[in-house]
């Protein structure tokens, strides 16, 4: 059995019911979840696999989700689950990363004193191009998933931490760590685009 | 402006006194109630540091919500996820 299927209790739906649920609360999602699985996978037709068996899964555990709760969480949930145990698999990831080792890295005192952008809102008026969208995908998955989910998506830690089943604490240093990371990314490509050691 | 008067509803239980970071971070986190964002504004009039990195940070928020949304999904796929769904159930 699967997360998907634990957490609430069983509905009992009628067929026209699974379908209205399935239309009314699981297909208005389906452009952010297209989004969130390309953000995850940086492939287009990954991100569109990933996005079908999800919305397979969801209707396959449908009678475990109760109408008119958080489908977008939910939703999100199993897309996260299927990233990370079908397509993290299946994938050739050349340069796998310890995910521990780094959030730990990222954790510790000693990456605050090394990591101090220099960035300006200035410098940022002129990243029209791919600039942040090349920032963010850079971070690894994990920092990037928490920045889509927060900042683009709109989650709460609590949706955060059921979404990644990571504890709110997690959630809220992991954030921290992201934003600091992708400010630092944004600083390399700003200092590369002519804006020197801007004093902030 | 001082807030000397008025008390600081991000303290937490224990007492302690929050920093600049942990503020601006729980209003960064969309997370802050309507007194602490109040709050947080007033504080932000006489804490420069904290009016930079406000700014900062919700310019970033404001250029990856216009370029990282990735558009639509692609129009088949809607019709590709009911056609699948409709062969499992036949």
């Amino acid at each position: 059995m699967t997360e998907e299927t634990q957490e609430a209790p069983r509905q009992h739906y009628t067929d026209k019911e699974k379908d209205d649920v399935f239309n009314n609360e699981f297909l208005p999602h389906i452009h952010s979840m297209y989004n969130f699985g390309y953000r995850l996978t940086l492939d287009r037709d990954d991100a569109k696999d990933l996005v079908q068996d999800t919305y397979l899964k969801a209707y396959r555990f449908i009678e475990s989700f109760q109408k008119g709760t958080n489908a977008k969480a939910w939703l999100f949930r199993i897309l996260k689950n299927s990233f990370i145990n079908d397509y993290r698999k299946k994938s050739k990831e050349p340069n796998k990363v310890d995910y521990q080792e780094v959030e730990a890295f990222y954790n510790s005192d000693e990456v605050d004193r090394q990591i101090t952008p220099d960035l300006r809102v200035e410098s940022l008026k002129d990243m029209i191009g791919d600039e942040i969208s090349n920032a963010l995908n850079a971070l690894d998955v994990d920092f990037r998933t928490v920045i889509i989910l927060c900042d683009l998506e709109g989650f709460k830690y609590e949706e955060m931490a059921k979404i990644l089943d990571i504890p709110i604490g997690t959630v809220r240093s992991r954030l921290h760590r992201a934003r600091q990371l992708l400010k630092e990314k944004l600083s390399d490509y700003a200092k590369s685009m002519g804006y020197k050691n801007a004093d902030v | 402006m001082s807030q000397s008067s008025n008390p600081n509803p991000f303290t937490g239980p224990s007492g302690k006194k929050p920093t600049c970071m942990e503020m601006l971070q729980f209003i960064l986190d969309q997370e802050a109630t309507s007194e602490q964002k109040e709050y947080f504004k007033t504080h932000m009039d006489g804490c420069m540091p904290c009016f930079k990195s406000y700014e900062l940070d919700m310019s970033i928020r404001q250029l990856l919500k216009s370029k990282c949304c990735g558009g639509d999904a692609p129009a088949d796929l809607i019709e590709q996820i009911r056609g699948q769904i409709a062969q499992k159930l036949s």
